[in-house]
């Protein structure tokens, strides 16, 4: 990595924005953004050059905040508006910033198909495990048993695993980062920004005002102390038994493997149309 | 405080240069509790305040942990309007009781065509 300051961060926030930002006292949304603007500054990539997508949520007003081309979209459809922008403007870097409930639940399906698709995407997923937003209702990643608004006797039904549902949807880079691993997330993110296919980062973050006070987790500082202890290096994962890996995670690079774009077939594809109606064959 | 603390002599360059930005501080205490050295203490307000300096060992931990930017580590910290810094030496107070000379929300100038303030979403 080359050397940046963390203190970048203030020449990429908009400054015409209301500071400080509007989510709660150590919400880890602010460490995610100050990650993603150091991600981008060491990418090289000029502020002309990198879209935010963002959909509905707390995560939704993250573009907001930093001074790059930048979309708030509808609750969803962050992918969605990303793989337009992206065919229309290849030469753009599109980066969607989505909850766990836009993206799971409201957007499921565009996650999907969009890791299906290969499209050249960088999804970054706050996975806070609730909708922190609207009261902490309960979302597709919230653990079984785990309380909620809409759960006061337990949660019923087993969570989504984002990282591994995005890799068996096909997605060519899946990475899992926790806001307390901050200099691992910067790394990640970097090398999903510079990479080309479908790049999920999932960042499992604390939300102590909703989820934390409902399950008695104390404060965000106690969350992030939580993710520290569950978080098990990748690497380390795979040689772990199975009553090991109870209660914990893998954090690091999941999965990164090469698969064809679905921008070079489209471009394939374009160039065969044009070649057949040259020919008068269409 | 952290339990990642190890009682080692600072390196020969301390102390660094700690700057706090309390206007964009919301006491959420990420940069008290995650310094490995325990540099940062909290002031009776729960602010943090630079307790030790000379055992700063410029992990920039404090300011990548800070969900609100209010904090900088290193020489090189960005300069901010003048007077939007509060000053070391006032006594701690909370937020509304201190005075700033300009808004404390601006780092850069203000726009001359701006009008008046967007929150806009």
């Amino acid at each position: 990595m080359s050397t940046v300051h963390p203190s970048i961060v203030y020449d990429w926030l908009r400054h015409d924005k209301k500071f400080p930002h509007v989510w709660c006292p150590g919400c880890g949304l602010g460490i995610v953004l100050g990650s993603l603007v150091r991600a981008l500054a060491r990418s090289g990539l000029g502020k002309n050059e990198v879209v935010l997508v963002s959909g509905i949520g707390c995560s939704g007003r993250l573009p907001v905040y930093v001074d790059v081309g930048s979309v708030h979209t509808t609750h969803g459809r962050a992918l969605t508006f990303a793989t337009g922008i992206k065919l229309a403007k290849p030469e753009l870097t599109v980066i969607t910033v989505m909850g766990d409930g836009d993206s799971t639940a409201i957007g499921g399906n565009h996650l999907i198909h969009a890791a299906r698709r290969n499209l050249d995407l960088t999804a970054i997923i706050v996975n806070n495990q609730t909708y922190g937003m609207t009261g902490g209702q309960f979302s597709p990643t919230t653990p079984l048993g785990a309380r909620a608004s809409t759960a006061a006797y337990g949660h019923i039904e087993p969570a989504f695993d984002i990282s591994a549902l995005c890799a068996t949807a096909g997605a060519s880079f899946v990475a899992r980062a926790t806001v307390f691993h901050v200099v691992q997330m910067d790394k990640l993110l970097l090398q999903a920004i510079t990479r080309r296919g479908f790049n999920v980062v999932e960042v499992l973050s604390p939300c102590h005002t909703n989820f934390g006070r409902q399950n008695r987790l104390g404060s965000q500082i106690d969350m992030m102390k939580g993710f520290k202890k569950a978080a098990v290096q990748a690497s380390r994962w795979d040689k772990m038994s199975e009553s090991e890996r109870e209660g914990r995670f893998p954090v690091g690079v999941l999965v990164d493997r090469d698969r064809p774009l679905y921008l070079d077939s489209y471009k394939r594809i374009c160039e065969t149309a044009a070649r057949l109606r040259a020919e008068g064959q269409i | 405080m952290s339990e990642n603390a190890v009682d080692q002599p600072p390196p020969a360059d301390s102390p660094k240069k700690i700057t706090l930005y309390p206007a964009w501080c919301k006491r959420c205490g990420n940069c008290v509790a995650f310094c490995p050295r325990q540099v940062l203490k909290n002031d009776e307000w729960g602010y943090p305040q630079v307790a030790h300096p000379e055992k700063c060992i410029s992990c920039h931990m404090c300011e990548m942990l800070c969900p609100d930017f209010a904090i900088s580590v290193g020489e090189d910290a960005p300069v901010r309007k003048e007077g939007a810094w509060f000053k070391e030496e006032t006594p701690s107070a909370p937020r509304g009781a201190r005075e700033f000379s300009h808004s404390p929300e601006r780092l850069a100038p203000e726009p001359a065509d701006r009008e008046e303030e967007d929150d806009g979403a």
